[in-house]
């Protein structure tokens, strides 16, 4: 085993560890770490605001001093919106923003 | 959906009757029996995950790719997917390896992208507070996005009234969830030579993410949390180690829980 295959090991076994630590760390001591229903409360907005900060940069990236980047897939993303609204099926969404990205980049270079 | 739920609610409330006149049958017996709740609530947990797993598998397949696209060897992408468990901190980890960044840098990074996990874990932890702590370090580790986004929406407002009620369906998200990242991110691994770049896959996961993401905003707090935390994360995108993120998160749950509060105000004094 190289040293560069080490290294590369050693960052896997700390990554799982950061899995088991923070999606097993409450789990296992929670008894010790109360929390009120308020707070209960306000975590049901953590989801949407994860997804949504996952998302956002991926569709409108920006570099300081390189301004905003308005590519096809904002464009493909609205389509597929469209569509998704109109059938509430998954899979159509995914198959709408894919072939109006391909076509958009075909069109337009 | 629905119908699922409603089926295993009142097989289990039967159930309970069933339990209250026969007084000579210990509890424990009683679960070991067999009982078709169990297994119509996996299954519910399976059919709700079916449509997000879309985005599961897109999500396995592409990091999949990147780990070998960004230059680790097969046999190392093979055990990061078997051990870590977590695209997202896959993905953030891969550019800090290819520069041979530190490793308490590679941890930190990976660490924080997670964080949400912790909050998850808070929401979840009183419906599998009663396992065994093996039970519950298991759990937890299976318990990626998915799972607490579609438990929250089932069980969030209405908890069930059999506490183990909620692990099954929990292990019908999880489970399905699980073997089939670990057959798609492999197939990656093995794929990424045969794929151009230009076919842009990792669209096909923002994508995915986005048919999670929309139904789950039907009130208006939550329209008030998606636009303050889409609007952080993307004037928070130059902040390192992907810091931006934690701020949405945190905006976003402030915004919400402030709109929700402002409402059941003005709905107070009317």
């Amino acid at each position: 085993m190289t040293e560069r295959d080490l290294y590369v090991l050693g960052a896997i076994i700390l990554l799982t560890v950061v899995s088991f630590i923070t999606r097993a760390g409450y789990f296992m001591l929670g008894d010790y770490l109360p929390l009120s229903n308020p707070v209960r409360r306000a975590l049901r907005y953590a989801p949407v605001a994860a997804l949504i900060g996952i998302i956002v940069p991926e569709l409108l990236p920006w570099e300081p001093g390189k301004g905003v980047v308005l590519d096809a897939k904002v464009f493909a993303c609205l389509a597929a919106i469209y569509v998704f609204y109109r059938v509430r099926n998954v899979v159509a969404l995914i198959v709408t923003g894919m072939v109006s990205l391909w076509l958009l980049r075909y069109l337009f270079g | 959906m629905q119908t699922g739920g409603d089926v295993g609610e009142d097989s289990q409330r039967s159930s309970y009757r069933t339990r209250a006149v026969t007084p000579g049958n210990p509890p424990q017996n009683f679960s070991r029996s067999r009982n078709p709740a169990r297994w119509q609530l996996f299954l519910a947990g399976f059919r709700d995950v079916l449509g997000p797993m879309v985005a599961t598998v897109t999500w396995g397949f592409v990091t999949g790719i990147a780990m070998v696209k960004s230059g680790l060897s097969e046999l190392m992408a093979t055990i990061m997917t078997l051990t870590v468990f977590a695209g997202s901190a896959q993905l953030t980890a891969l550019p800090l390896l290819e520069a041979s960044a530190p490793l308490w840098l590679i941890f930190a990074a990976g660490f924080v992208v997670n964080i949400r996990f912790i909050i998850f874990g808070a929401a979840l932890y009183p419906y599998v507070r009663h396992l065994s702590w093996q039970r519950r370090l298991g759990l937890g580790y299976l318990s990626a996005d998915m799972v607490f986004v579609l438990f929250m929406n089932r069980y969030g407002e209405h908890p069930a009234k059999n506490p183990s009620d909620h692990i099954w369906y929990m292990l019908g998200v999880a489970i399905p969830s699980w073997l089939s990242w670990m057959i798609f991110s492999l197939l990656g691994v093995v794929a990424s030579g045969f794929m151009p770049d230009s076919w842009s896959l990792e669209f096909a996961a923002i994508l995915a993410l986005l048919g999670v993401v929309i139904p789950l905003i039907k009130t208006r707090p939550m329209v008030v949390c998606m636009a303050v935390s889409g609007v952080v994360a993307w004037a928070g995108q130059p902040l390192p180690l992907r810091l931006g993120l934690l701020l949405a998160v945190i905006a976003g749950i402030i915004a919400g829980v402030m709109a929700e509060t402002m409402r059941a105000g003005g709905k107070g004094k009317r």
